[in-house]
């Protein structure tokens, strides 16, 4: 399997702290791979520099072969690399549907002016829009919901609105930064079951969460951050028996799903 | 006079309204910082000091030394009242809303004078008497050497303050993180208070100090006040040096043009520099690189 | 069509219906020109409200593109001959040009600096229009504006006017429907929501803020243009920064982020100097006072609270 996000040496410095150290990761198509590491490992850090938001001190990332830092963030969803945020980003006003359908901008072309005249190849596009905003609702569970206001959501919905928004522009890639925190062990298992739908659709996923059941269970390839180290990259399996994440999660080793 | 002493001349001029401007300047900052509102009533403030020093000090015939401090400290007031009545019973948040809520104030203040003082211009004494002082060929009045001898306490005043005292630094604390420090106990909306009040106290010095040199009517602050925001702006939005400096430049340049150019375009030239310092240095004359991008 | 889309156009066709009959009853010269002034108004506001309610930028210079409309356009025509139609149009380039001039910089920044910046442009286009009077014909302002023509007819009387402006306003409210219901306009609002989520789904935030700048400058220009086409003569202080404050106001009173917002606000705020005229020395207290609780305690604007908009307590203004 060839990588289709490659990560080289990647550091990042915020005043005091080296939130990344030199941080190398591969992450392939069609794929799952977790990054995952306790509370301020840089985990955010490193998809805020891939996905455009912080621009790091060093290091290269590439997408399918093309660099990709300094691109501008829409560049980037264009190429068919989008992401969710651990800090709910949602169109508050907007509507569910609105909010996916903000999705697939990178998917379609209508500029200012087709707009503004209706011209018929906008409404054809708008039309192809809309219908893939209700796909993507319908297959998060949130067909009933797309006339409410996105701040009106539940957490959860908003959560799996993210998600929707992230996959209705037909990415190769996903940046999921803890896509399940804060959900119950029920929509943590459904989403988690989304997940691999949407692997198994060919799309590659860089998941990043604490949670360790999901993470084991849904992964092919795990990363493990610790202080902005990398410090571990393999199975699910290796990782499990790797001394040096046991060490780093020393004490919390029943949370990270090793002991049974 | 040679080239030199006219040089003289404008520089010192410049110096004095580029004072005042860094006095309006630090009153944007000092909202801008607590709220990130542009506070358009900021000019309003400079004005209002200076009729209420003109009242005080010719209506009700008080002393000098009395008058202009009660009217510092009665704009002082009206600041904290703005903030009490107008922004923070203000259904919404929004930044823009506040933004025209202090332009609605701006309106309705300007009215008020209007009607309580007329449009008549009106006269305000300078600090001492006109006796004319020489100094490097250039001649200038005592009230140039208030302007800078007084702006210059108050900046030593407030930087005393912000790093001294208790509540100076309750005051900064909320304008870097307002629900960390509401979580250490401080009353955010007091501090904003504060900062409106002495936002307020700020441009009533200003308008007192100027004004015998300008002239004094209802709305003599609405381009000194815009001149205030220009010179926070060319400082670095926000930074307590960025005004003074910022202030002091565009006093400068605008007395200089005035002088060797045209007076003409004097106001013009203010906003023209303005602008090319935002295309060229948008984080300001002593901002950071680049200034906030998305 | 949508849903929406019946609603929008089942009100503009209500509109249209009163506007064809209004002048059966409204007769008078001085009302027509009333209402010939909001029309002018409501386009601009109609272009602000793409920028301030949907892209959730301020600009404060609005009324200089609208003086800048009127004046290249006026002088275009009464210097150099040109033909009105075709100096409107000039205008509106020339405008587009220097809206792209201002935004490109600025718009990369936090908001407040688009409000320096076109603050600053303001008074500077005042400035000019005063200090360069072999051009412009200087404080006493410019005269001698022919007026537009429609296949050989001059658009010269009132009421001629009044079907060229409320008819701009109907193709200019279209425009703007059709734009803030696409994929564009989706962008917009995202981008003032949510600038990080807009950009990571493809929304180019940059470009599509410096265009929707340039197309509210626009419609300033146009209107400015009509403007100077109607009365034939234009002075500098009918573009001074009080009038763009004036024009944002309008935008915000009726309601920032609703298209019929901005036919209210040009409606209620354009006659209402006149209205306080009765109250002549009072006049700027009672519009201060009236614009003050409107902020404070309708923030949503005219049209939000009578859809029942609920009041976003926080929120991003930039
Ligand atoms: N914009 C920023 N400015 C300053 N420091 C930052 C910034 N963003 C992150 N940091 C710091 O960098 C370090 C890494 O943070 P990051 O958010 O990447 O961690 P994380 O692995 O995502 O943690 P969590 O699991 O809690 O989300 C932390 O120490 C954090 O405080
Ligand atoms: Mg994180």
């Amino acid at each position: 399997m060839s990588a289709l996000l490659t990560i080289k040496g990647l550091s990042v410095r915020f005043g005091g702290v080296q939130a990344l150290s030199a941080m190398d990761m591969e992450a392939p198509a069609g794929a799952i791979t977790a990054l995952i590491g306790p509370n301020g490992a840089g985990k955010t850090t490193a998809i805020n520099c891939v996905s455009g938001v912080v621009a790091p001190d060093a290091g290269r990332v590439s997408f399918d072969g093309q660099e990709v830092l300094g691109l501008a963030g829409h560049k980037l969803a264009c190429l068919g690399l989008t992401r969710t945020f651990q800090n709910l980003q949602v169109f508050g006003l907007m509507n569910a549907l609105e909010n996916v359908m903000v999705g697939m901008h990178a998917a379609s072309r209508g500029g200012f002016a087709a707009a503004m005249l209706r011209l018929p190849l906008l409404r054809r596009e708008e039309k192809a829009i809309r219908e893939r905003a209700e796909e993507m609702l319908s297959f998060f569970g949130l067909e009933k919901l797309a006339h409410q206001p996105a701040e009106e959501l539940a957490y959860g919905d908003q959560k799996r609105l993210e998600l929707a928004r992230a996959l209705a522009g037909r990415p190769r890639l996903m940046l999921l930064d803890e896509p399940v925190a804060g959900l119950n062990a029920a929509e943590t298992h459904e989403i988690g079951g989304l997940i691999v739908k949407i692997k198994e659709q060919g799309i590659g996923v860089v998941l990043v969460e604490h949670d360790m059941g999901l993470v084991m269970h849904v992964s092919d390839q795990v990363a493990v951050l610790s202080g902005g180290v990398l410090i571990a990259q393999g199975t699910p399996e290796e990782i499990q028996q790797d001394p040096e994440v046991l060490r780093t999660y020393l004490g919390g080793g029943e949370e990270f799903g090793l002991v049974a | 006079m040679g080239f030199g002493d006219q040089l003289a001349q404008y520089v010192i001029s410049g110096l004095t309204t580029g004072a005042v401007y860094a006095l309006v300047a630090l009153g944007f900052c000092l909202i801008y910082n607590a709220t990130r509102v542009v506070n358009f009533a900021q000019g309003d403030f400079l004005s209002l000091g200076g009729l209420m020093a003109y009242s005080l000090l010719i209506g009700a015939g008080l002393p000098m030394a009395l008058a202009f401090p009660l009217a510092i400290v009665a704009v002082a007031l009206v600041g904290a009242l703005l903030e009490r009545m107008a922004i923070r019973p203000a259904r919404s948040r929004q930044v823009m809303v506040l933004i025209f809520i202090t332009i609605a104030a701006s309106i309705l203040m300007r009215g008020i004078f209007k009607h309580l003082w007329g449009k008549q211009a009106l006269a305000l004494p300078p600090l001492s008497p006109e006796t004319p002082l020489r100094l490097l060929g250039a001649t200038f009045t005592p009230q140039n050497l208030w302007v800078l001898a007084i702006t210059l306490v108050a900046i030593v005043a407030l930087i005393w303050f912000f790093n001294r005292t208790l509540t100076g630094k309750a005051m900064r604390a909320t304008a870097i993180n307002s629900s960390a420090a509401a979580l250490m106990g401080i009353d955010a909306h007091r501090m904003t208070m504060y900062s409106f009040a002495l936002a307020g106290a700020l441009g009533a010095l200003a308008g007192v100090l100027i004004t015998p040199i300008t002239s004094l009517s209802y709305n003599v602050g609405v381009i000194i006040g815009l001149k205030g925001f220009a010179a926070a702006v060319l400082g670095g939005y926000g930074s307590f040096l960025g005004a003074v400096v910022g202030g002091l430049v565009l006093g400068l340049i605008e007395s200089l043009t005035a002088g060797l150019i045209s007076s003409v375009y004097k106001d013009a030239v203010a906003f023209v520099v303005l602008l090319l310092v935002l295309f060229l240095r948008p984080g300001g004359l002593l901002g950071v690189k680049g200034g906030n991008r998305v | 069509m949508s849903a929406q889309g019946k609603k929008f156009f089942g009100y503009l066709a209500a509109l249209a219906a009163v506007l064809a009959l209004l002048p059966l009853v409204v007769t008078n010269p001085y009302y027509l020109n009333v209402l010939n002034v909001v029309a002018l108004n409501v386009l601009v506001v109609t272009g602000l409200n793409l920028l301030i309610g949907y892209a959730g930028q301020i600009s404060l210079g609005h009324a200089a593109f609208f003086g800048l409309g009127a004046y290249i356009s006026g002088i275009l025509s009464g210097s150099y001959g040109w033909e009105p139609w075709t100096a409107l149009l000039a205008a509106a380039v020339v405008v587009a040009v220097v809206a792209l001039i201002i935004g490109l910089p600025t718009l990369r920044l936090e908001g407040n600096y688009l409000v320096m910046a076109t603050l600053g442009f303001n008074l500077i286009v005042s400035v000019l229009m005063v200090q360069l009077d072999d051009i412009t014909g200087g404080p006493s302002g410019y005269t001698g504006i022919p007026s537009l023509s429609f296949f050989g007819a001059p658009i010269a009387s009132d009421i001629s006017f009044y079907w060229l402006a409320w008819g701009a306003v109907l193709v200019g409210l279209i425009l703007a429907r059709n734009l803030v219901h696409s994929r564009v306009g989706r962008g917009l609002k995202a981008l003032h929501e949510a600038p990080l989520a807009a950009a990571a789904s493809g929304v180019p935030i940059e470009a599509y803020k410096v265009k929707v700048f340039i197309i509210s400058a626009v419609y300033a220009s146009v209107a400015g243009s009509l403007y100077a086409h109607y009365y034939g003569i234009i002075t500098p202080a009918t573009f001074d920064i009080f009038k763009s404050v004036e024009l944002v106001t309008m935008c915000i009173v009726g309601g920032m982020g609703s298209l019929w917002g901005g036919l209210f606000g040009a409606a209620l705020l354009t006659p209402m100097p006149q209205l306080l005229a009765v109250v002549e020395e009072y006049k700027d207290i009672f519009f201060g006072g009236i614009l003050l609780v409107l902020l404070i305690f309708l923030p949503q604007g005219l049209v939000g609270w009578l859809e029942g908009k609920r009041v976003r307590p926080g929120g991003r203004a930039f």
